[in-house]
């Protein structure tokens, strides 16, 4: 069993809303040079920046969880996590499939860049990579976790984007694995206001970076597991044989 | 005046099949945040949403609403059409926009019955 640092919400410039400093070798690069063990790739509805973080967190020692912020019909949020980029690849296709058809405008949004292992160019996504999927959250959730994956419903206490704003209260039979806390709500975390709307779900906290410094400065959370799989991080939200997940941690170092 | 003649005037397609329809409406909220509309509709209200999700069937039973409208064509989760039959739960769709759903409810008389 170890004991490790974990930050399972990052985008890199391939979300439109995120800092061009965010390529795959950055993120990998500052969480082992600040002690993050471990790290998931989540950019809105896309995927093509994952494997090269993978590839690049070989030479660091930091392991990266390939995942996406999905949004679903109702225009909520939702993180997945994959162990491997082939059901990444596959949870894609699905995406691929239920998307608005739109194209992104640069100017508006921000610029979507796929780029490699060592930071160089290799595209630029041209489809509008933000709103909302065909998909209802429901499903969106029973299809990822048939596919071995976990589903998070991401800043739930945010005004906009939150599963439980647009609906009013998680149902438990939602399938979900946890519930994330915003930076911006871990004061309400500690009043424990949000405990009794998430109807008894277990909440993580995660940095929803999109630029460096608030990847370093986010929260993240200390979990306790055997090893660093999609299986044992649901084990250790549950708190089985001596895993355990405690939100709200920070970096002891944080200058940035 | 009575649910199914809101439901007539406004040509709405009923697909739920337990609910009340002589009930009387006594005002409208139109809102796609559950969590706004479980704060501010009231008893008797007809809601206009774009919104599909189960969630709308039980926000819609809380409050105790004449009838859920679905507007603007989107499509209703089979999950919430059972949840709404099994309490007894009216919901409408029809592929006008809730703007002009709502317009067409203030026309028969039906304000926000505050």
């Amino acid at each position: 069993m170890k004991t490790l640092l974990a930050d399972f919400h990052i985008h890199t410039l391939l979300s439109p809303c995120a800092e061009i400093e965010m390529t795959p070798h950055h993120i990998v690069m500052r969480a082992a040079q600040y002690g993050v063990d471990a790290v998931a790739i989540t950019d809105h509805n896309a995927s093509a920046n994952a494997a090269a973080a993978v590839e690049a967190a070989k030479n660091y020692g930091v392991k990266v969880f390939p995942g996406m912020e999905v949004e679903c019909r109702e225009e909520a949020h939702i993180v997945v996590l994959f162990d491997t980029l082939e059901q990444l690849a596959a949870w894609q296709k699905i995406v691929d499939a239920n998307m608005s058809g739109l194209k992104n405008n640069a100017e508006r949004f921000g610029a979507q860049f796929i780029v490699d292992d060592d930071d160089n160019f290799i595209a630029e996504e041209e489809r509008m990579l933000l709103g909302p999927l065909k998909l209802p959250a429901a499903e969106v959730i029973q299809k990822v976790n048939a596919m071995g994956g976990m589903a998070i419903a991401a800043h739930v206490d945010r005004p906009s984007y939150s599963l439980l704003m647009q609906l009013g209260f998680l149902p438990s039979d939602m399938g979900l694995a946890a519930a994330e806390i915003s930076p911006a709500g871990i004061r309400e975390l500690k009043e424990q206001k949000l405990k009794l709307a998430l109807g008894g779900l277990n909440y993580v906290t995660d940095s929803d970076a999109h630029m460096m410094d608030s990847f370093i400065n986010g929260p993240k959370n200390l979990i306790t597991v055997k090893s660093l799989t999609v299986a044992e991080l649901k084990l250790a939200l549950a708190a089985e044989d001596g895993r355990s997940w405690q939100p709200g941690c920070f970096l002891e170092n944080r200058d940035y | 005046m009575q649910i199914k003649e809101v439901i007539n005037s406004l040509n709405l397609q009923l697909l739920t099949h337990t609910g009340d329809m002589q009930g009387e409406v006594t005002g409208g909220y139109a809102s796609d945040l559950l969590s706004n509309v479980m704060g501010q509709a009231e008893p008797g209200m007809v809601w206009i949403t774009m919104q599909g999700h189960q969630n709308v069937a039980a926000v819609a039973s809380l409050i105790g609403l004449a009838a859920v409208v679905v507007a603007g064509g989107a499509p209703v989760e089979e999950e919430t059409l059972k949840k709404a039959d099994a309490n007894n739960i009216n919901i409408a769709v029809t592929d006008l926009p809730a703007y002009v759903v709502a317009g067409q409810l203030y026309a028969l008389g039906i304000t926000n019955g505050k």
